[in-house]
């Protein structure tokens, strides 16, 4: 069944006819043309479909994107309008991510947790990513760069 | 040789160059092209069954859902393809030989209708016995797997054994075994079981073909072999016609690969269906469940070990058994038998050798390439046993390893001799870092604390004539585009491949772009495997910034009068030793050329090639020794050690420290040797802790997911990582640099298990190492778990 | 993953047009909220409804306040809620650190308790908690209102009490009697998450009163009525502890799956319930500041 959403992307006012049954993640990525969310296991288990929804870390996959009528969403895309965040700059300073395709959920993740917790803890920032698997850095790099940026 | 000069920026922890696109959301994965709407989905119909007959394939009521544009099945395509043995179809043909083989594909407009339509196809099985144990499969009256075995081409150096599920046997002959086990004061043997592993890159595979109405197929896959898949879609299509002429294989950046994405598996599909629907591209992705049982596996195996030691501690006799599954094709995993079983001894001096490494077709999904190439799997027996056997002679186990540890010029198992290597240098680090024979106490009684070391080796598992080859053109302000066709998969061989031609033009790395593969474009490359790019990429990188080096050198020769050899390059310009003022900007040459008197011009747009290819490597070794060849260009190797900490009345385990060194002959960017290192002990810690691939007595597999499949997250790490890197100069690598992204995982599984041992007494014979095996055996007295 | 079957999607932003048209489409109806047990499965074709009820719109199920007798959890409250409201901190610590092994961060922003309470799998980390507080399940349909003990209300692996037409509006987390001091002891096969493969939630109370429940040891989360008489009116001492391990098989009824055997959830939660007993009395003793769910 199709319905008409209007939502708020990476701070500009989009709107898309949508399937009831599609998700956010798809629909983002096929219909809106934001890349960066990735589907690495459509389960809600691997993080790599991090979005954040009205400012809070969320798997794109478990969610239709019929739900998100009228809110707001934010995705890697939508974090450097003014130049890399202090953050990314992070990661990129510490040449943190290998292949790459956990970085979107990572940063949305990492973004997050520095939003509610400015200097975390190294296993607060363990407990921020857990959800985002990386198979690549064994973790070290990604948790080494937010650390370097919560000290900014 | 440039490793003695001063080198600028070879060596150096140069910034990663892919970082920003990737950082930024910019970097587009195969997944994220966009093809327009006249794109098509396939997806696949799946045997139910791990073994059994095809009678009957119904499509009708597929072929009538609307929006289903053609529904393909065997028939279509009855063709072999094969890395190293042409052995499967792009299709199931008269019989299904794992389940979730594919039967059949249904081409939509849309993926729902797809899987819709898939679900209608109607298939009608004869059940045949599933085999799932190697063991079981080479008993006299066992099913054959492949009747057809004894038909199938492969390379010269795969020994089948028709009319059996032997698809490869490799011996090994070294010395004399009976001599050397009658000179030992102490024989031991055991048996070692590691179970199937899943690479579980976090991109899934997927490819996207179009055979455009010239009849031209173009494939976009997430790929580590973008040229060899091409070479295999060309031999597969071949009866349609179809060469290498006609076909190109483009790949983006790739979201992991660890050997999951060498070699071709279903991207066979995305250059076969398209043939049938011309102008209309289709995409074919796998769900991370597909992902588990359709792709590569890393192998299991059975392994009993016989070594026989004196009472100094010098090994005089060694004997393997291995019984490896290699599943239900063997294309490309046979040659993981092959590789790892010609060094299956680990990286010991051993007079007196027998290797019998049996690759097994059994009804479980392919063996494929897994980081490690089957030196993981054959590593855990070893090293388990070499401590054993040290504890039992009473020495201490790396004094034991130290003594027998194997040295430049050694001879192989295969008779070639060892090459550089600081093997020595890797256990002292370790040790001292470790502070090996420090005993530790827990402060919580229910805990205890053990140490684990292990050793190892690895060589590139290659075809004696594996190629690789680089293209470079300059631009007007002197960047660089470099052209390869190693895939960055994560490992860093972007940056390390712009490190390299920095050194030699002077340009800084962050001008010089290197382009992801086109085999249209970009020169030819075997793959991106076997830890090999660093050392034959960098070869055939070095050479052609040389070639573009002379070329400037020639144009400023010409338009200058200087002589060549007085010219060198610093800084982005060309300068004479003869003539301190001279100085001409690269950016105002290596495009435009050099304007002399008469306002002609020399020189012109600057562009470099090199190639390389060993020289000195055969597979043609005799066939029951093993001997008289050179299969192995040259060995990486190491030392790790970790402190384990037990929970005496659970099991659970904790990684408190890991120490792992690595001879990098140079690391031509420490710090991604160093994330190398990081990451592949994380890896291989999965594998050891956490992970392994559970089948029924069906042959399904039961945990294709993450929520059974347990990849380490950021909470299961070690509590301190300390990568050490060695560098004994690798002769024939570029700046000396020799592979090491494999490697970091091969230590960790024994070290564990030896570590086990040494804090609570137990020794478990079988991956994984779980905190369930360790725990039951505490609670019942087991001192050994099968 | 595409959805193959089309569903009629519903945002109800009162109590009374949700509870009709869960009345109105009866067996064919499934409730949203958080979606991560919910989205999935209907993903994955376990669910096919022709109805998807997504109560989000609907403000009042979004209270987490206290009431006369405890707190009161709306259908809508999320696991990091719990973890981050200061309410929840003050007096249900146990509540938060069960709360806290649940999934991981993103899962926790948008699962909701309630959600999970209906997903009743049995290693339901937050099952124990519930069931030590003695939490009542407030649920609504065109009936009327009706309360359910948390005891009463897990009737089976992934089954619960709902009918059909009933949406659940919120839990009743009573306060103990007196002072008391929780503990949740998670084993799962890591630390990062995972289903547990056993959990036991232990809330140890003034006059040594104890309260024990498992989870992932059975087909539901269940108290340990023979563990909790045992315990009952004695100090906590090694024997006495002993004797309520002892006790554990007749609690429990374990199956061996592809997380555990069958053996090693015997062997681990006798072990977690020493330890949880000892962490819980040592809480309610005066150290109120070491919380955290305990991982073995």
């Amino acid at each position: 069944m199709k319905k008409t959403i209007t939502l708020t992307l990476n701070g500009d006012a989009r709107s898309v006819d949508v399937e009831t049954t599609e998700t956010l993640l798809a629909v983002l990525r096929n219909k809106l043309g934001v890349k960066s969310p990735k589907c690495g296991c459509d389960q809600g288990e691997c993080g790599a479909c991090t979005v954040l929804l009205n400012g809070k870390s969320v798997r794109s996959c478990l969610i239709f994107s019929v739900e998100v009528d009228g809110q707001e969403v934010v995705t890697l895309e939508g974090l450097s309008h003014n130049g890399p965040t202090p953050l990314q700059q992070a990661f990129i300073d510490r040449s943190a991510f290998q292949c790459g395709y956990c970085a979107p959920g990572v940063i949305l993740s990492a973004t997050e947790l520095l939003t509610v917790n400015p200097h975390p803890t190294q296993t607060e920032v363990q407990e921020a990513i857990a959800g985002n698997l990386c198979r690549c850095t064994g973790y070290e790099s990604l948790i080494e760069a937010i650390l370097a940026a919560s000290r900014e | 040789m440039e490793a003695m000069e001063e080198l600028k920026f070879v060596g150096k922890p140069t910034p990663r160059i892919d970082q920003q696109e990737k950082v930024l959301g910019a970097a587009r994965y195969v997944d994220d092209l966009d093809f327009g709407p006249n794109l098509l989905h396939a997806q696949v119909v799946e045997s139910s069954l791990a073994h059994a007959r095809i009678k009957k394939i119904d499509t009708s009521e597929a072929e009538k859902l609307p929006g289903v544009v053609k529904v393909v099945t065997g028939k279509d395509f009855p063709y072999h393809f094969g890395l190293y043995m042409q052995d499967r179809h792009i299709f199931a043909q008269d019989k299904v030989r794992f389940a979730g083989e594919q039967v059949a594909a249904v081409i939509a407009r849309d993926l729902a209708t797809a899987k819709r339509a898939a679900k209608r196809v109607k298939i009608i099985y004869e059940p045949l016995p599933a085999i799932l144990d190697p063991r079981e499969a080479v008993k006299k009256d066992a099913t054959l797997i492949h009747p057809e075995l004894g038909a199938y081409s492969h390379v010269p150096w795969f020994f089948p054994k028709p009319g059996s599920n032997i698809a490869h046997w490799r011996k090994v002959r070294k010395g004399d075994t009976i001599q050397g086990f009658a000179e030992a004061d102490l024989i031991f043997a055991d048996t070692y079981r590691v179970p199937r592993y899943a690479h579980c890159s976090i991109e899934l595979h997927g490819a996207i073909g179009l055979c455009d109405h010239s009849g031209r197929i173009t494939v976009w896959a997430a790929s580590q072999s973008p040229h060899t898949q091409r070479h295999i879609f060309a031999q597969a299509l071949a009866p349609l016609g179809f060469t290498h002429q006609n076909l190109r294989v483009i790949t983006p950046y790739v979201g992991g690969g660890f050997g999951g994405k060498a070699g071709v598996t279903m991207e066979i599909l995305a250059a076969a269906l398209p043939t049938l629907v011309k102008g209309y591209p289709i995409k074919i992705h796998w769900t991370r469940e597909q992902e588990f049982y359709n792709t590569y596996q890393r192998p299991a195996l059975v392994g009993t070990l016989k070594m026989g030691v004196k009472k100094d501690g010098t090994i005089t006799a060694f004997d393997y058994l291995i019984h490896w599954d290699a599943g239900a094709y063997v294309e490309y995993g046979a040659n993981v038998v092959n590789a790892s079983g010609l060094s299956a001894t680990g990286p010991y001096r051993i007079p007196n050798v027998r290797i019998d490494a049996l690759c097994v077709y059994t009804n479980l999904p392919p063996g494929g390439p897994y980081r490690g190439f089957g030196y993981p799997e054959l590593l855990f027996g070893v090293e388990s046993h070499t401590t054993r056997m040290a504890q039992q002679l009473g020495m201490d186990v790396v004094a034991f390893k130290r003594k027998n540890a194997i040295r430049e010029g050694d001879k192989l198992p295969y008779g070639a001799p060892m090459t550089p290597n600081g093997l020595t240098e890797c256990i002292d680090r370790v040790v001292k870092t470790i502070e090996w024979g420090k005993k530790e106490e827990h402060s919580d009684p229910n805990k205890a604390i053990g140490k684990g070391f292990a050793i190892f080796w690895k060589a590139p598992a290659m075809p004696p004539n594996a190629a690789s080859s680089a293209f470079l053109k300059f631009n007007e302000d002197a960047s660089v585009n470099l052209l390869i066709s190693a895939v960055e998969i994560g490992q860093g061989v972007l940056t390390a491949m712009a490190q390299i031609a920095a050194e030699i033009l002077t340009v800084p790395p962050e001008k010089i772009r290197v382009e992801s593969p086109d085999t249209d474009r970009n020169p030819y490359e075997w793959q991106t495997v076997a830890s090999h790019v660093a050392w034959g990429t960098g070869n055939a990188v070095k050479r052609a910034a040389i070639d573009a080096r002379e070329q400037i050198f020639e144009a400023v020769h010409h338009a200058c009068f200087l002589e060549k050899d007085a010219l060198y390059l610093e800084d982005e310009a060309v300068k004479c030793r003869t003539q301190p003022g001279f100085a001409l900007l690269l950016k105002e040459i290596v495009i435009n050329g050099i304007m002399v008197e008469d306002g002609t011009y020399r020189g012109g747009p600057i562009m470099g090639r090199g190639t390389f290819m060993p020289r000195f490597t055969s597979a043609m070794g005799d066939p029951d020794t093993g001997q008289g060849g050179h299969p192995c260009v040259h060995y990486t190797v190491g030392a790790a050690a970790l402190t384990l900490e037990v929970d005496k009345q659970t099991g659970r385990m904790k990684v408190l420290k890991a120490v792992e060194a690595i001879d990098a002959g140079k690391a031509i960017n420490p710090q991604i040797v160093k994330d190398q290192i990081c990451g592949g002990l994380l890896q291989g810690l999965g594998t050891v802790l956490y992970e392994d691939m559970r089948f029924d007595e069906s042959g399904k597999l039961l945990n294709p997911n993450f929520t059974d499949y347990k990849l380490p997250t950021a909470m299961d790490i070690p509590d301190e990582v300390i990568p050490i890197i060695v560098e004994t100069p690798q002769a024939d690598g570029p700046f000396g640099a020799r592979g090491i992204a494999e490697h970091p995982t091969i230590p960790a599984a024994p070290m564990v298990a030896n570590a086990v041992c040494d804090a609570v007494g137990v020794r478990v014979k079988s991956m994984p190492v779980t905190a369930e095996k360790v725990g039951l055996a505490l609670a019942a007295g087991q001192t050994e778990v099968e | 993953m595409a959805v193959a079957r089309e569903f009629e999607y519903f945002r109800p932003e009162t109590l009374e047009h949700s509870i009709s048209l869960l009345g109105e489409y009866g067996e064919n109806a499934r409730v949203l909220a958080g979606g991560t047990d919910m989205a999935l499965k209907i993903k994955q074709g376990v669910e096919t409804p022709k109805a998807v009820v997504d109560i989000k719109g609907i403000s009042e199920l979004e209270r987490l306040e206290s009431t006369d007798n405890g707190l009161h959890l709306g259908a809508l409250v999320t696991f990091s809620q719990v973890m981050a409201s200061g309410l929840v901190a003050a007096n249900f610590p146990l509540l938060r650190d069960a709360a806290a092994t649940v999934g991981s961060v993103g899962i926790r922003n948008r699962a909701t308790l309630v959600g999970s309470l209906c997903s009743a799998v049995p290693s339901l980390d937050i099952g124990p908690a519930l069931l030590v507080h003695e939490a009542v399940v407030l649920t609504r349909s065109a009936g009327g209102t009706r309360k359910t003990g948390i005891n009463k209300w897990f009737t089976g692996p992934k089954q619960c009490a709902l009918e059909p037409g009933e949406l659940v509006t919120g839990i009743v987390v009573p306060l103990p009697p007196g002072k008391a001091g929780g503990c949740y002891v998670k084993r799962g096969r890591y630390a990062g998450k995972d289903p547990a493969q056993a959990g036991v939630g232990i809330l140890a109370m003034e006059k040594n009163d104890y309260r024990v429940a498992f989870c992932a040891v059975g087909p539901v989360a269940k108290r340990a009525p023979s563990i909790e008489t045992c315990l009952h009116g004695q100090e906590l001492t090694d024997p006495l502890i002993k004797a309520a391990q002892a006790l554990v098989p007749q609690e429990i009824s374990p199956i061996t799956d592809i997380r555990a055997s069958k053996a090693y959830r015997t062997l681990i939660i006798k072990v977690m319930l020493e330890r949880g007993l000892k962490t819980a009395v040592s809480r309610l003793k005066g150290k109120p500041s070491a919380h955290g769910a305990i991982w073995i």
